[in-house]
Protein backbone atom coordinates (compact mmCIF):
# COMPACT_ATOMS: atom_id res chain seq x y z
CA UNK A 1 0.00 0.00 0.00
CA UNK A 2 1.11 3.71 -0.71
CA UNK A 3 2.45 5.57 1.84
CA UNK A 4 0.37 8.65 2.92
CA UNK A 5 3.48 10.82 2.41
CA UNK A 6 3.67 9.39 -0.89
CA UNK A 7 0.54 9.56 -2.00
CA UNK A 8 0.11 12.57 -0.68
CA UNK A 9 3.60 14.31 -3.13
CA UNK A 10 2.93 12.36 -5.48
CA UNK A 11 -0.24 14.24 -6.36
CA UNK A 12 0.67 16.84 -5.86
CA UNK A 13 3.35 16.49 -8.52
CA UNK A 14 0.88 16.01 -10.99
CA UNK A 15 -1.01 19.23 -9.56
CA UNK A 16 2.73 20.75 -9.89
CA UNK A 17 3.57 19.69 -13.31
CA UNK A 18 0.52 22.82 -14.21
CA UNK A 19 1.12 24.94 -11.96
CA UNK A 20 4.26 26.42 -11.50
CA UNK A 21 3.45 27.98 -8.25
CA UNK A 22 3.66 25.11 -6.33
CA UNK A 23 6.66 24.56 -4.48
CA UNK A 24 8.10 21.98 -2.05
CA UNK A 25 10.59 21.86 0.32
CA UNK A 26 12.40 19.20 1.89
CA UNK A 27 14.18 19.54 4.82
CA UNK A 28 16.85 16.68 3.93
CA UNK A 29 14.03 14.14 3.74
CA UNK A 30 13.46 11.73 0.77
CA UNK A 31 10.54 9.84 -0.52
CA UNK A 32 9.97 7.35 -3.67
CA UNK A 33 7.94 10.09 -4.78
CA UNK A 34 10.15 12.67 -4.25
CA UNK A 35 12.91 11.16 -7.07
CA UNK A 36 10.61 12.51 -9.91
CA UNK A 37 9.74 15.71 -8.56
CA UNK A 38 13.12 16.47 -7.99
CA UNK A 39 14.29 15.29 -11.56
CA UNK A 40 11.47 17.09 -13.66
CA UNK A 41 10.55 19.90 -11.58
CA UNK A 42 14.06 21.22 -10.62
CA UNK A 43 12.50 24.89 -10.22
CA UNK A 44 9.91 23.69 -7.80
CA UNK A 45 11.86 21.75 -5.72
CA UNK A 46 14.21 23.12 -2.61
CA UNK A 47 16.78 21.33 -0.36
CA UNK A 48 17.11 23.09 2.35
CA UNK A 49 18.92 20.78 4.51
CA UNK A 50 19.00 20.11 8.09
CA UNK A 51 17.58 23.61 8.92
CA UNK A 52 13.65 23.78 10.32
CA UNK A 53 13.94 27.49 10.96
CA UNK A 54 15.18 28.34 7.75
CA UNK A 55 13.29 25.93 5.49
CA UNK A 56 9.75 27.59 6.90
CA UNK A 57 11.11 31.16 6.89
CA UNK A 58 12.36 30.89 3.41
CA UNK A 59 8.42 29.13 3.09
CA UNK A 60 7.10 32.04 4.26
CA UNK A 61 8.37 34.44 1.98
CA UNK A 62 8.12 32.49 -1.12
CA UNK A 63 4.31 32.18 0.26
CA UNK A 64 4.31 36.15 0.13
CA UNK A 65 5.63 35.98 -3.79
CA UNK A 66 2.48 34.05 -4.29
CA UNK A 67 3.40 30.53 -4.20
CA UNK A 68 2.21 27.89 -2.66
CA UNK A 69 4.76 26.54 -0.90
CA UNK A 70 4.84 22.81 1.04
CA UNK A 71 7.68 21.59 3.69
CA UNK A 72 8.03 18.19 4.45
CA UNK A 73 10.37 17.01 7.14
CA UNK A 74 9.71 14.52 10.09
CA UNK A 75 6.42 15.46 12.28
CA UNK A 76 9.01 15.70 15.32
CA UNK A 77 10.70 18.47 13.81
CA UNK A 78 7.51 20.95 14.07
CA UNK A 79 8.97 21.64 17.39
CA UNK A 80 11.82 22.70 16.37
CA UNK A 81 10.51 25.33 14.32
CA UNK A 82 7.66 26.05 16.14
CA UNK A 83 8.60 29.62 16.58
CA UNK A 84 9.24 30.03 12.50
CA UNK A 85 5.96 28.29 12.12
CA UNK A 86 3.96 30.73 14.93
CA UNK A 87 5.65 34.16 13.44
CA UNK A 88 6.71 33.90 9.89
CA UNK A 89 3.62 31.75 8.97
CA UNK A 90 0.55 32.30 11.36
CA UNK A 91 1.35 35.84 12.62
CA UNK A 92 2.59 37.06 9.48
CA UNK A 93 0.01 35.21 7.55
CA UNK A 94 1.77 33.50 5.29
CA UNK A 95 -0.41 30.44 4.20
CA UNK A 96 1.95 27.37 3.87
CA UNK A 97 1.59 23.82 4.22
CA UNK A 98 3.58 21.79 7.07
CA UNK A 99 3.71 18.16 5.81
CA UNK A 100 5.36 15.91 8.91
CA UNK A 101 5.72 12.65 8.36
CA UNK A 102 5.61 10.11 11.16
CA UNK A 103 3.32 10.98 14.40
CA UNK A 104 3.13 9.25 17.16
CA UNK A 105 5.28 6.37 17.89
CA UNK A 106 5.29 5.57 14.04
CA UNK A 107 9.39 5.57 13.95
CA UNK A 108 9.93 3.02 16.95
CA UNK A 109 12.78 2.13 17.44
CA UNK A 110 14.06 5.28 17.11
CA UNK A 111 13.33 6.31 20.74
CA UNK A 112 11.34 9.40 21.85
CA UNK A 113 13.21 12.18 19.92
CA UNK A 114 11.62 10.56 16.33
CA UNK A 115 8.37 10.15 17.86
CA UNK A 116 6.18 13.12 18.38
CA UNK A 117 3.66 12.35 20.88
CA UNK A 118 2.61 15.88 22.15
CA UNK A 119 2.57 17.71 18.71
CA UNK A 120 -1.31 17.85 18.33
CA UNK A 121 -1.52 20.00 21.41
CA UNK A 122 1.15 22.86 20.84
CA UNK A 123 0.63 22.88 17.58
CA UNK A 124 -3.69 23.55 17.80
CA UNK A 125 -2.29 26.37 20.08
CA UNK A 126 -1.23 28.30 17.20
CA UNK A 127 -3.81 30.89 15.95
CA UNK A 128 -5.69 30.08 12.57
CA UNK A 129 -4.00 26.31 11.87
CA UNK A 130 -6.30 23.63 10.43
CA UNK A 131 -4.65 20.20 11.64
CA UNK A 132 -5.37 16.88 9.55
CA UNK A 133 -4.75 13.67 10.82
CA UNK A 134 -5.47 10.95 8.00
CA UNK A 135 -5.84 7.66 7.97
CA UNK A 136 -6.64 6.99 4.60
CA UNK A 137 -5.04 7.62 1.15
CA UNK A 138 -8.70 8.93 -0.39
CA UNK A 139 -8.81 11.44 2.45
CA UNK A 140 -4.68 12.37 1.75
CA UNK A 141 -5.93 12.90 -1.75
CA UNK A 142 -8.25 15.32 -1.11
CA UNK A 143 -5.92 17.10 0.85
CA UNK A 144 -3.60 17.80 -1.80
CA UNK A 145 -6.87 19.39 -3.53
CA UNK A 146 -7.99 21.35 -1.10
CA UNK A 147 -3.79 22.90 0.21
CA UNK A 148 -3.57 23.96 -3.72
CA UNK A 149 -6.93 25.64 -3.65
CA UNK A 150 -7.33 27.22 -0.37
CA UNK A 151 -4.48 28.41 0.58
CA UNK A 152 -4.16 28.48 4.51
CA UNK A 153 -1.74 27.48 7.57
CA UNK A 154 -2.34 23.73 7.48
CA UNK A 155 -0.53 20.91 9.36
CA UNK A 156 -0.67 17.60 7.95
CA UNK A 157 -0.01 14.49 10.29
CA UNK A 158 0.80 11.61 8.07
CA UNK A 159 1.41 8.11 9.53
CA UNK A 160 4.44 6.49 8.25
CA UNK A 161 2.03 2.76 8.56
CA UNK A 162 -1.37 2.51 9.04
CA UNK A 163 -3.86 0.31 9.40
CA UNK A 164 -5.29 -1.25 5.60
CA UNK A 165 -8.60 -1.88 6.98
CA UNK A 166 -9.21 1.07 7.01
CA UNK A 167 -8.99 2.07 3.29
CA UNK A 168 -12.42 -0.28 3.40
CA UNK A 169 -14.34 2.28 5.45
CA UNK A 170 -14.27 4.99 3.14
CA UNK A 171 -15.07 2.95 -0.37
CA UNK A 172 -18.78 3.79 0.16
CA UNK A 173 -18.25 7.38 0.59
CA UNK A 174 -17.14 10.08 -1.95
CA UNK A 175 -14.24 11.76 -0.36
CA UNK A 176 -14.52 15.64 -1.48
CA UNK A 177 -14.28 19.21 -1.03
CA UNK A 178 -17.81 18.45 1.03
CA UNK A 179 -16.31 15.58 2.91
CA UNK A 180 -13.27 17.11 4.59
CA UNK A 181 -15.00 20.38 5.34
CA UNK A 182 -17.04 18.27 7.79
CA UNK A 183 -14.04 17.28 9.45
CA UNK A 184 -15.19 14.17 10.88
CA UNK A 185 -16.37 10.87 9.20
CA UNK A 186 -18.72 8.21 11.13
CA UNK A 187 -16.34 4.70 10.35
CA UNK A 188 -19.15 2.35 11.92
CA UNK A 189 -22.82 2.88 13.35
CA UNK A 190 -23.12 1.25 16.63
CA UNK A 191 -24.81 -2.23 15.62
CA UNK A 192 -28.29 -0.71 17.56
CA UNK A 193 -28.47 -4.28 19.05
CA UNK A 194 -30.57 -2.75 21.84
CA UNK A 195 -27.45 -2.57 24.05
CA UNK A 196 -28.24 -1.04 27.70
CA UNK A 197 -24.69 0.85 27.10
CA UNK A 198 -23.55 2.89 24.17
CA UNK A 199 -20.13 4.35 23.84
CA UNK A 200 -18.58 6.03 20.64
CA UNK A 201 -15.22 6.63 20.29
CA UNK A 202 -13.53 9.18 18.94
CA UNK A 203 -9.93 8.93 17.20
CA UNK A 204 -7.98 9.62 13.65
CA UNK A 205 -5.08 8.05 12.27
CA UNK A 206 -3.47 5.17 13.31
CA UNK A 207 -5.56 4.64 16.41
CA UNK A 208 -8.57 4.38 14.28
CA UNK A 209 -7.40 0.58 13.80
CA UNK A 210 -8.00 0.27 17.62
CA UNK A 211 -10.76 2.11 17.81
CA UNK A 212 -12.61 0.10 15.36
CA UNK A 213 -11.19 -3.65 17.85
CA UNK A 214 -12.45 -2.11 21.07
CA UNK A 215 -15.74 -1.22 19.65
CA UNK A 216 -16.00 -4.34 18.07
CA UNK A 217 -14.77 -6.27 21.27
CA UNK A 218 -17.59 -3.89 23.35
CA UNK A 219 -20.69 -4.88 20.89
CA UNK A 220 -19.27 -8.75 21.37
CA UNK A 221 -20.24 -7.51 25.02
CA UNK A 222 -23.73 -6.05 23.91
CA UNK A 223 -22.38 -2.47 24.22
CA UNK A 224 -23.09 -0.38 21.44
CA UNK A 225 -20.51 0.89 19.78
CA UNK A 226 -19.77 3.38 16.94
CA UNK A 227 -16.34 4.91 15.55
CA UNK A 228 -15.79 8.39 14.49
CA UNK A 229 -12.49 9.46 12.41
CA UNK A 230 -11.68 13.17 13.32
CA UNK A 231 -9.30 13.26 10.30
CA UNK A 232 -9.20 16.84 10.81
CA UNK A 233 -7.86 17.57 14.48
CA UNK A 234 -8.13 21.45 14.11
CA UNK A 235 -10.63 22.78 14.08
CA UNK A 236 -12.59 19.42 15.76
CA UNK A 237 -16.29 20.40 15.11
CA UNK A 238 -18.79 18.09 15.94
CA UNK A 239 -21.42 18.89 13.23
CA UNK A 240 -24.26 18.38 15.72
CA UNK A 241 -22.88 17.70 19.35
CA UNK A 242 -26.47 16.83 20.64
CA UNK A 243 -26.45 13.71 18.48
CA UNK A 244 -23.53 12.09 20.45
CA UNK A 245 -26.28 11.24 22.78
CA UNK A 246 -24.22 8.19 23.84
CA UNK A 247 -23.71 7.21 27.61
CA UNK A 248 -19.48 7.74 27.00
CA UNK A 249 -17.92 9.19 24.85
CA UNK A 250 -14.04 8.17 24.33
CA UNK A 251 -11.83 10.06 22.82
CA UNK A 252 -8.49 8.02 21.69
CA UNK A 253 -5.24 9.23 20.80
CA UNK A 254 -1.02 8.07 20.58
CA UNK A 255 -0.57 11.38 22.10
CA UNK A 256 -0.37 11.97 25.95
CA UNK A 257 -3.34 13.96 26.98
CA UNK A 258 -2.48 17.63 28.27
CA UNK A 259 -4.07 19.80 25.51
CA UNK A 260 -4.34 17.09 22.88
CA UNK A 261 -7.32 15.84 20.65
CA UNK A 262 -9.05 14.51 23.61
CA UNK A 263 -8.66 17.39 25.22
CA UNK A 264 -9.89 19.28 22.04
CA UNK A 265 -13.23 16.99 21.66
CA UNK A 266 -13.58 18.52 25.69
CA UNK A 267 -13.67 21.81 24.58
CA UNK A 268 -16.18 21.22 21.61
CA UNK A 269 -19.13 20.14 23.61
CA UNK A 270 -18.46 22.62 26.63
CA UNK A 271 -18.49 25.52 23.57
CA UNK A 272 -21.62 23.89 22.30
CA UNK A 273 -22.78 23.71 26.03
CA UNK A 274 -23.88 19.83 25.51
CA UNK A 275 -22.96 17.84 28.83
CA UNK A 276 -21.27 14.74 28.14
CA UNK A 277 -19.74 11.71 29.79
CA UNK A 278 -16.29 11.71 28.26
CA UNK A 279 -13.45 9.66 28.51
CA UNK A 280 -10.28 10.81 27.23
CA UNK A 281 -7.28 7.43 26.39
CA UNK A 282 -4.02 8.17 25.15
CA UNK A 283 -0.25 7.85 26.51
CA UNK A 284 1.22 8.40 29.78
CA UNK A 285 2.66 11.59 30.56
CA UNK A 286 6.44 10.40 29.87
CA UNK A 287 9.10 9.42 26.72
CA UNK A 288 8.91 6.07 25.75
CA UNK A 289 12.78 5.01 26.19
CA UNK A 290 11.45 1.05 25.88
CA UNK A 291 12.31 -0.73 22.82
CA UNK A 292 9.96 -2.37 20.31
CA UNK A 293 6.99 -1.83 17.62
CA UNK A 294 5.02 -0.08 17.56
CA UNK A 295 2.47 -2.28 18.33
CA UNK A 296 4.39 -3.71 21.34
CA UNK A 297 4.93 -0.57 22.71
CA UNK A 298 1.16 1.08 22.36
CA UNK A 299 0.62 -2.49 24.14
CA UNK A 300 2.83 -1.89 27.22
CA UNK A 301 1.45 1.97 27.27
CA UNK A 302 -1.82 1.50 28.14
CA UNK A 303 -3.08 1.50 24.88
CA UNK A 304 -3.78 -2.56 24.33
CA UNK A 305 -6.76 -3.35 23.17
CA UNK A 306 -7.39 -5.18 26.17
CA UNK A 307 -6.62 -2.31 28.51
CA UNK A 308 -8.40 0.29 26.09
CA UNK A 309 -11.71 -1.93 26.30
CA UNK A 310 -10.91 -2.15 30.58
CA UNK A 311 -11.03 1.59 30.88
CA UNK A 312 -13.97 2.05 29.07
CA UNK A 313 -16.00 -0.44 30.71
CA UNK A 314 -15.03 0.54 34.50
CA UNK A 315 -15.67 3.92 33.34
CA UNK A 316 -19.13 2.79 31.95
CA UNK B 1 20.16 66.73 -1.15
CA UNK B 2 21.41 67.35 2.24
CA UNK B 3 21.28 63.80 3.40
CA UNK B 4 23.21 64.78 6.90
CA UNK B 5 20.48 67.12 7.12
CA UNK B 6 17.52 64.66 6.35
CA UNK B 7 19.35 62.13 8.78
CA UNK B 8 19.33 64.60 11.15
CA UNK B 9 15.37 65.10 11.08
CA UNK B 10 14.95 61.25 11.34
CA UNK B 11 16.93 61.19 14.60
CA UNK B 12 14.91 64.02 15.98
CA UNK B 13 11.30 62.51 15.21
CA UNK B 14 12.71 59.12 16.13
CA UNK B 15 14.33 60.69 19.50
CA UNK B 16 10.77 62.59 20.17
CA UNK B 17 8.29 59.79 19.65
CA UNK B 18 10.67 57.21 21.52
CA UNK B 19 11.31 59.63 24.34
CA UNK B 20 7.40 60.97 24.47
CA UNK B 21 6.15 56.87 24.93
CA UNK B 22 9.48 55.75 26.63
CA UNK B 23 8.72 52.74 24.52
CA UNK B 24 12.07 51.11 23.82
CA UNK B 25 15.21 50.67 21.67
CA UNK B 26 16.12 53.92 21.32
CA UNK B 27 19.80 53.53 20.74
CA UNK B 28 19.32 50.82 18.35
CA UNK B 29 16.87 52.79 16.03
CA UNK B 30 19.84 56.13 16.35
CA UNK B 31 22.44 53.72 14.45
CA UNK B 32 20.92 52.62 11.49
CA UNK B 33 19.37 55.58 10.45
CA UNK B 34 22.28 56.83 8.15
CA UNK B 35 21.80 53.07 6.06
CA UNK B 36 18.21 53.94 5.39
CA UNK B 37 18.38 57.54 4.68
CA UNK B 38 20.80 56.67 1.72
CA UNK B 39 18.86 53.67 0.52
CA UNK B 40 15.26 55.88 1.04
CA UNK B 41 16.84 59.40 0.07
CA UNK B 42 20.23 59.57 -2.15
CA UNK B 43 19.16 59.02 -5.69
CA UNK B 44 22.40 57.82 -5.83
CA UNK B 45 21.59 54.80 -4.80
CA UNK B 46 19.65 51.79 -6.85
CA UNK B 47 16.97 51.14 -4.25
CA UNK B 48 13.45 52.11 -4.87
CA UNK B 49 11.57 52.12 -2.42
CA UNK B 50 8.34 51.85 -4.38
CA UNK B 51 9.79 48.55 -6.33
CA UNK B 52 11.84 47.33 -3.84
CA UNK B 53 11.73 45.48 -0.62
CA UNK B 54 13.17 46.32 2.94
CA UNK B 55 12.59 44.13 5.61
CA UNK B 56 13.53 44.74 9.69
CA UNK B 57 14.98 41.39 10.19
CA UNK B 58 16.57 43.53 13.50
CA UNK B 59 12.42 43.82 14.27
CA UNK B 60 13.36 46.38 17.29
CA UNK B 61 15.30 48.80 14.70
CA UNK B 62 12.26 49.18 12.09
CA UNK B 63 10.63 52.53 13.80
CA UNK B 64 13.60 53.98 12.41
CA UNK B 65 11.82 53.78 9.17
CA UNK B 66 8.46 55.99 10.37
CA UNK B 67 9.89 59.26 10.06
CA UNK B 68 10.50 58.53 6.69
CA UNK B 69 7.30 56.44 5.59
CA UNK B 70 5.82 59.90 6.91
CA UNK B 71 7.70 61.80 4.11
CA UNK B 72 7.48 59.73 1.89
CA UNK B 73 4.17 59.84 2.18
CA UNK B 74 3.31 56.57 3.16
CA UNK B 75 1.76 57.16 6.41
CA UNK B 76 0.53 60.60 8.13
CA UNK B 77 2.90 63.00 9.79
CA UNK B 78 0.31 62.67 12.79
CA UNK B 79 1.07 58.80 13.58
CA UNK B 80 4.31 60.03 14.54
CA UNK B 81 2.65 61.49 17.71
CA UNK B 82 0.49 58.63 18.12
CA UNK B 83 3.55 56.02 18.50
CA UNK B 84 2.57 53.07 20.57
CA UNK B 85 -0.80 54.95 21.41
CA UNK B 86 -4.15 52.80 21.05
CA UNK B 87 -5.08 55.80 18.56
CA UNK B 88 -2.09 54.99 16.72
CA UNK B 89 -0.97 52.29 13.84
CA UNK B 90 2.40 52.77 14.61
CA UNK B 91 4.18 49.99 16.64
CA UNK B 92 7.16 49.11 18.84
CA UNK B 93 8.14 46.71 16.41
CA UNK B 94 7.22 47.57 12.63
CA UNK B 95 4.06 45.00 11.15
CA UNK B 96 2.76 43.99 7.36
CA UNK B 97 -0.33 45.84 8.86
CA UNK B 98 1.91 49.31 8.76
CA UNK B 99 1.98 50.83 5.34
CA UNK B 100 5.67 50.60 3.40
CA UNK B 101 6.52 47.76 6.02
CA UNK B 102 6.13 44.35 4.70
CA UNK B 103 6.76 41.72 7.64
CA UNK B 104 6.07 41.33 11.30
CA UNK B 105 8.79 42.53 13.97
CA UNK B 106 9.59 40.99 17.11
CA UNK B 107 11.40 37.38 16.89
CA UNK B 108 14.81 37.99 15.55
CA UNK B 109 16.82 35.62 13.09
CA UNK B 110 13.66 35.14 10.96
CA UNK B 111 13.07 37.44 8.47
CA UNK B 112 16.31 37.03 7.12
CA UNK B 113 15.16 33.39 6.03
CA UNK B 114 11.50 35.20 5.06
CA UNK B 115 13.31 37.91 3.08
CA UNK B 116 15.35 34.85 1.17
CA UNK B 117 12.03 33.38 0.22
CA UNK B 118 10.93 36.33 -0.84
CA UNK B 119 13.39 37.34 -3.15
CA UNK B 120 13.40 34.27 -4.59
CA UNK B 121 10.17 34.02 -4.96
CA UNK B 122 9.27 37.81 -6.44
CA UNK B 123 12.42 38.65 -8.09
CA UNK B 124 12.09 42.05 -6.28
CA UNK B 125 15.57 43.32 -5.05
CA UNK B 126 15.05 42.77 -1.44
CA UNK B 127 17.02 44.19 1.71
CA UNK B 128 16.88 43.05 4.78
CA UNK B 129 18.61 44.61 8.24
CA UNK B 130 20.01 42.42 10.74
CA UNK B 131 21.45 43.56 14.06
CA UNK B 132 24.96 42.11 15.14
CA UNK B 133 23.68 41.21 17.90
CA UNK B 134 21.01 38.68 15.81
CA UNK B 135 23.80 37.12 14.06
CA UNK B 136 23.75 34.75 17.71
CA UNK B 137 20.60 33.58 16.19
CA UNK B 138 21.42 29.74 14.37
CA UNK B 139 18.87 30.49 12.03
CA UNK B 140 20.55 33.08 10.68
CA UNK B 141 23.32 30.87 9.43
CA UNK B 142 21.16 28.41 7.86
CA UNK B 143 19.93 30.71 5.51
CA UNK B 144 23.56 32.32 4.86
CA UNK B 145 24.32 28.62 4.00
CA UNK B 146 21.24 28.30 1.91
CA UNK B 147 21.11 31.92 -0.14
CA UNK B 148 24.62 31.55 -1.07
CA UNK B 149 24.06 28.33 -2.60
CA UNK B 150 21.00 29.57 -4.47
CA UNK B 151 22.74 32.53 -5.40
CA UNK B 152 19.77 34.82 -4.47
CA UNK B 153 21.54 37.68 -5.56
CA UNK B 154 18.81 39.80 -5.47
CA UNK B 155 19.17 39.77 -1.51
CA UNK B 156 20.81 42.38 0.15
CA UNK B 157 21.99 41.85 3.45
CA UNK B 158 22.84 44.62 5.82
CA UNK B 159 24.15 44.28 9.39
CA UNK B 160 24.38 46.72 11.51
CA UNK B 161 27.62 46.57 13.25
CA UNK B 162 26.93 48.39 16.62
CA UNK B 163 29.30 45.94 18.14
CA UNK B 164 26.39 46.04 21.07
CA UNK B 165 23.97 43.40 22.31
CA UNK B 166 21.98 44.74 25.46
CA UNK B 167 24.48 43.65 27.90
CA UNK B 168 27.73 45.19 26.75
CA UNK B 169 30.25 45.05 23.70
CA UNK B 170 29.56 41.68 21.72
CA UNK B 171 33.67 41.07 21.50
CA UNK B 172 33.68 40.79 25.03
CA UNK B 173 30.34 39.07 25.63
CA UNK B 174 31.08 36.93 23.18
CA UNK B 175 33.44 37.33 20.13
CA UNK B 176 31.64 37.84 16.79
CA UNK B 177 34.70 38.66 14.56
CA UNK B 178 36.31 37.86 12.11
CA UNK B 179 32.59 38.63 11.06
CA UNK B 180 33.75 40.18 7.11
CA UNK B 181 35.75 36.78 6.64
CA UNK B 182 32.70 34.66 8.22
CA UNK B 183 30.25 35.76 5.08
CA UNK B 184 33.23 35.52 2.76
CA UNK B 185 33.90 31.98 3.50
CA UNK B 186 30.00 31.21 2.99
CA UNK B 187 30.04 32.16 -0.61
CA UNK B 188 28.85 36.07 -0.08
CA UNK B 189 30.31 39.19 -1.61
CA UNK B 190 31.55 40.96 1.37
CA UNK B 191 32.17 44.99 2.35
CA UNK B 192 32.39 46.68 5.29
CA UNK B 193 31.55 50.31 5.06
CA UNK B 194 31.01 53.24 7.70
CA UNK B 195 27.68 52.55 8.33
CA UNK B 196 27.48 56.83 8.78
CA UNK B 197 29.22 57.84 5.78
CA UNK B 198 27.47 59.00 2.73
CA UNK B 199 29.61 58.95 0.42
CA UNK B 200 30.59 55.06 1.09
CA UNK B 201 26.93 53.88 1.68
CA UNK B 202 26.05 55.56 -1.88
CA UNK B 203 29.21 53.46 -3.22
CA UNK B 204 27.98 50.16 -2.02
CA UNK B 205 24.20 50.75 -2.87
CA UNK B 206 24.83 52.14 -5.93
CA UNK B 207 25.24 49.10 -7.54
CA UNK B 208 23.81 45.37 -8.08
CA UNK B 209 25.98 42.20 -7.24
CA UNK B 210 25.82 39.00 -9.23
CA UNK B 211 25.80 37.11 -5.95
CA UNK B 212 24.49 37.45 -2.61
CA UNK B 213 25.92 40.07 -1.01
CA UNK B 214 26.53 41.22 3.03
CA UNK B 215 27.24 44.69 3.65
CA UNK B 216 28.38 45.47 6.95
CA UNK B 217 27.52 49.04 8.15
CA UNK B 218 29.95 50.04 11.13
CA UNK B 219 28.03 52.09 13.39
CA UNK B 220 27.63 53.56 16.49
CA UNK B 221 24.86 52.90 18.78
CA UNK B 222 22.77 55.64 19.98
CA UNK B 223 24.25 57.69 16.96
CA UNK B 224 23.58 61.35 16.70
CA UNK B 225 23.37 61.89 20.96
CA UNK B 226 26.73 62.09 22.40
CA UNK B 227 26.04 60.85 25.57
CA UNK B 228 24.12 57.73 24.46
CA UNK B 229 26.79 57.02 21.54
CA UNK B 230 28.41 53.58 22.60
CA UNK B 231 27.25 53.31 25.81
CA UNK B 232 25.27 50.05 26.53
CA UNK B 233 22.98 50.98 29.23
CA UNK B 234 21.37 53.39 26.63
CA UNK B 235 19.93 50.22 25.06
CA UNK B 236 16.78 49.85 27.55
CA UNK B 237 17.58 53.51 29.05
CA UNK B 238 15.58 56.65 27.46
CA UNK B 239 16.83 59.56 28.88
CA UNK B 240 13.97 61.41 31.09
CA UNK B 241 16.05 64.17 32.66
CA UNK B 242 15.09 67.88 31.31
CA UNK B 243 18.81 68.74 30.77
CA UNK B 244 19.49 65.50 28.70
CA UNK B 245 16.18 65.86 26.70
CA UNK B 246 17.57 69.54 25.70
CA UNK B 247 20.87 68.48 25.10
CA UNK B 248 19.53 65.79 22.68
CA UNK B 249 17.41 68.38 21.17
CA UNK B 250 20.02 70.91 20.85
CA UNK B 251 22.46 67.92 19.20
CA UNK B 252 19.78 67.09 16.80
CA UNK B 253 18.41 70.73 15.34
Amino acid sequence: MTSQRDTFISNLFERAKLDKDICLISVDMGAPSLDIWREELPEQFFAAGISEQNAINFAAGLSASGKKVYVYFMACWVARCFEQIRYSCAMAGNPITVLGNSVGLGYTPAGPAHNPTEDIAYMRSLCGIEIYSPANNAVVKELVNLTCEEPKLRYIRFERSFPQELESFYLNSAVDSDFLNKGSHILTYDAGSGGEMSVCIFSSGYMLGRALQVAKRLESQGIDACVVDFFRVKPATLSNPRDYDHDLIVTLEEQTLPAGFGSSICEAFVDAGVKRNILRIGLPEKYIFENGSREHLLNTNGLSVETIYEKIINKL
Amino acid sequence: MNLDKIAKSVRKRIFEFKTRSRAGHLASCLSCVDVLVSLYYDEGTVFNHEEDVFIFSKGHGSPTVYPILVDLGYIDKSELDKYCTPEGMLKLHADHTIPGCHFVGGSLGNGIGYAAGLAHGSKKDVYVMLGDAELYEGSVWETLIFTAHHNINNLNIIVDRNWMGILGKTEDLLKLEPLEEKFKSFGFETCTVDGHNFEELREVFSKKCDKPRVIIADTVKGKGVSYMEDVWQYHTIIPKEEELLKKAMEELS
